[in-house]
């Protein structure tokens, strides 16, 4: 059977007996019931559950639905498919999100700036410079043949 | 002999045996599929593959077949072509042997799974993917190949699907492998428009090939091969069954990226910023899954961080220009990290389903060929002198000391190097020898030959397999031969510094009454924070979002806004406006009249 036209979600209740009568059709009580802010985006009389996912909730206790640990008659997150336990994580972390994000990153630059840093000084197997016979092929690179060359010894006794 | 003849029939005839299991049963219906088939016919691939291979290594033939041409367009052909060549000849078998060994081992460990002959139909396919892969020449073959091992890794991590932990650890890893196949995608673009081919053959640039398609195939490795960046898929996977992370995401799948940039080398050889990137990631990845690997207490997760880390090493080797040598260390590999995966899944089955290796200790006696095999890998991946590991690791650690390249990449190499043997030996004490800290009641029995028999051939294997290759294929790059004996043995002594380390921290440990919370502690246990960090901010931004431009944007904005809400508000402007113009007073209309003959006053002039 189909739900009736007062099970469905309305407008945005302005009175308090329309808040009233919202928050029993979401089964939930007055004062937990709050609307999302009536600013044209369409949510109407829906209420703003707070923004946590399946898993900040208890893994051992019996739900009646387990894998979305849920129990009937429950309200739904506007926002359920998001938050559910294959998607979204909100629960808290060990460490707070701030000092993650700080050693992360912080990690991330050393590991940057030290790769910056072997390349300007890389590492290599010592080499000399290349030395040429010939007195550095003096006669090759388009010397005098007539003028006594310049001596150029390249070892040290 | 027509040996060309007998080398392209015999590889194809290992690849359609491996398709008989699948095709039989659709064709006739008395033909049913066991477990037992399907690891004989993959067995019986793995034998007729050793006759290529056999033909390669005697007389050096390669062949590139091709058959069927897709003609897409008049000038873009896409032939189906299978290079066989040292590296696709001498992976048949590896990949043949190492899946006959987990395919048997699996009859043992998923026997009380409902749907056996289901799992081992998908590890087939994985197979059949994954040798596509390998034998591919075109980068279109290869691309089916690669999208189908990454399906089957979805398939097989998600295995049991009721535990949300898995689904959530295989829609990672499909996610991951798809910001991947971006890379790759764009690279076959940037090939079809430059060089109007997808033929691997047909690759090499003579001058600078650009850099932006090479930082596409770079992505795409370090996606499917789990580089930093792109790495948290690899340890989520192991919410798959111990077969599965064996098979896909120890020697075959996660070597798919590496593979690629085997192939594809002839581009990459002559530009060396995409090198050096290589060498970085590499050498980033190898120290940051290193470092997360220390301070894990599941079995699976220690080694999974550990294939991680030797994947960084390959990337290394990538980068230093030495594709061979990255093969070499794929195929020793394949065979101890395979081996390490087969003897914890014997040990988690003997224990019931324990995988905290803080719940183990004193397995030594208990399970004896188990934990001499596990020992026998451990050995083998820090890379013990004349193991199967030595012979690829220690010429890897002496390119790196005698090459010119970026200090940094050397040290954290180096540094890797030495925190893999510390937390191997701390694997290893831990879990076999002190004091035994298992529940008193364990169904332990490791005396099935189906369980043995695996094991010990890849114990086998990984002992060998390092000395049969590296003595029968000639290398086509000279290794460094002249080195200083400290070069010579720096991955030695930098393995006995961690091995020492290893003991002195286990001894410490044991007579610690209360780990103590320090930052770098934290750090690792945390696996660098990446995982929280990157997943929730992307998840929750990209949810809100699209549901945002969903709803609110394409509705309100689309249909409202800019439709007949906002031509109601122009309209409600224009008439208040225009209703100020003739509001019935005789002073206004008196002005008005002033006004234009005022302007028509000056216009006349």
């Amino acid at each position: 059977s189909e739900m009736s036209k007062d099970m469905m979600p309305g407008p945005y209740p302005r009175t308090p007996e329309e808040r009233a009568a919202a928050a029993k059709k979401y089964n939930m009580r007055v004062e937990d019931y709050q609307p999302y802010p009536d600013d044209g985006l369409g949510y109407g009389d829906y209420p703003m559950l707070p923004n946590k996912s399946q898993y900040e909730r208890d893994p051992w206790y019996q739900w009646d639905q387990p894998d979305m640990r849920h129990n009937w008659g429950e309200p739904m997150h506007w926002d359920f498919d998001m938050y559910i336990r294959n998607r979204a994580d909100t629960s808290p972390t060990v460490v707070p999100w701030h000092t993650m994000s700080k050693h992360f990153f912080l990690f991330l630059s050393i590991m940057l700036i030290m790769f910056g840093l072997g390349e300007i000084y890389p590492s290599y197997r010592p080499v000399g410079p290349k030395q040429y016979p010939f007195n550095d092929l003096y006669l090759e690179k388009g010397g005098d043949p007539n003028k006594k060359p310049p001596e150029v010894i390249h070892y040290e006794i | 002999m027509d040996l060309p003849l007998v080398l392209n029939t015999s590889m194809l005839l290992t690849l359609a045996t491996l398709s008989t299991p699948i095709l039989f049963p659709l064709l006739s219906n008395n033909l049913k599929n066991t477990p037992t088939i399907i690891t004989s016919t993959v067995k019986t691939s793995f034998l007729i593959s050793l006759i290529p291979m056999t033909i390669y290594i005697h007389s050096g033939t390669e062949s590139l077949t091709t058959f069927w041409e897709w003609k897409y367009i008049m000038n873009f052909k896409i032939p189906i072509s299978l290079k066989m060549d040292f590296y696709s000849l001498t992976f048949f078998p590896i990949a043949l042997f190492v899946s006959w060994s987990i395919l048997q081992f699996a009859t043992w460990y998923m026997a009380s799974d409902p749907y056996i002959t289901k799992f081992f139909t998908y590890l087939l396919f994985f197979l059949i993917a994954m040798l596509i892969l390998i034998i591919a020449n075109n980068l279109f073959v290869l691309f089916i190949g690669w999208e189908g091992v990454g399906i089957m890794s979805f398939l097989l991590i998600s295995w049991w699907h009721g535990r949300a932990e898995a689904n959530t650890a295989a829609l990672q890893a499909v996610l991951y492998n798809r910001v991947g196949d971006v890379g790759l995608i764009l690279c076959m673009a940037w090939l079809a428009i430059t060089m109007n081919t997808w033929e691997i053959q047909q690759l090499s640039s003579q001058s600078q090939t650009p850099t932006f398609p090479l930082l596409g195939l770079i992505l795409a490795a370090a996606g499917k091969s789990a580089q930093f960046g792109l790495h948290p898929w690899l340890p989520a996977a192991m919410e798959g069954p111990t077969p599965v992370s064996a098979l896909l995401h120890s020697s075959t799948m996660v070597v798919a990226g590496i593979f690629l940039l085997i192939r594809t080398h002839p581009l990459f050889s002559n530009n060396q910023t995409a090198l050096t990137l290589c060498l970085c990631l590499g050498a980033l990845s190898t120290l940051f899954a290193a470092t997360c690997a220390l301070t894990q207490n599941d079995i699976k997760k220690i080694i999974a961080f550990s294939t991680s880390s030797q994947l960084g090493l390959m990337m290394v080797t990538i980068g230093l220009n030495l594709p061979e040598l990255a093969f070499l260390h794929i195929s020793t590999h394949a065979f101890f990290k395979a081996m390490l995966f087969l003897c914890s899944g014997s040990i988690i089955h003997n224990l019931n389903g324990e995988q905290d290796i803080r719940k183990m200790g004193g397995l030594q006696k208990m399970l004896p060929t188990t934990t001499s095999c596990l020992t026998i890998g451990n050995l083998a991946l820090m890379g013990t002198p004349f193991l199967a590991g030595f012979y690829s690791k220690d010429q890897i650690i002496e390119s790196l000391n005698t090459s010119y390249l970026n200090t940094w990449a050397l040290l954290l190499t180096l540094l890797a190097t030495s925190f893999t043997a510390v937390y191997t030996i701390r694997m290893t004490v831990l879990v076999q020898t002190g004091f035994v800290r298992i529940p008193p009641l364990t169904p332990m029995n490791e005396n099935d030959p189906a369980v043995i028999s695996p094991i010990t051939r890849l114990a086998l294997g990984s002992i060998t397999v390092g000395f049969l290759i590296t003595s029968f294929i000639t290398p086509t790059k000279t290794p460094p031969m002249t080195m200083p004996l400290s070069i010579k043995i720096t991955a030695l002594v930098v393995t006995i510094l961690g091995i020492a380390i290893a003991l002195e921290i286990s001894k410490m440990a044991q007579t610690l009454l209360l780990t103590k919370q320090t930052t770098l502690s934290n750090f690792s246990i945390s696996l660098g924070y990446f995982n929280p960090l990157v997943h929730r901010f992307s998840m929750t931004s990209l949810l809100n979002g699209g549901q945002n431009i969903a709803s609110h944007l394409i509705d309100l904005s689309w249909y409202k806004l800019l439709g007949p809400e906002g031509l109601a508000n122009l309209q409600l402007m224009a008439t208040k406006t225009a209703t100020n113009l003739h509001p019935g007073q005789i002073k206004a209309y008196l002005g008005s009249f002033a006004l234009s003959i005022l302007i028509i006053l000056i216009s006349m002039h």
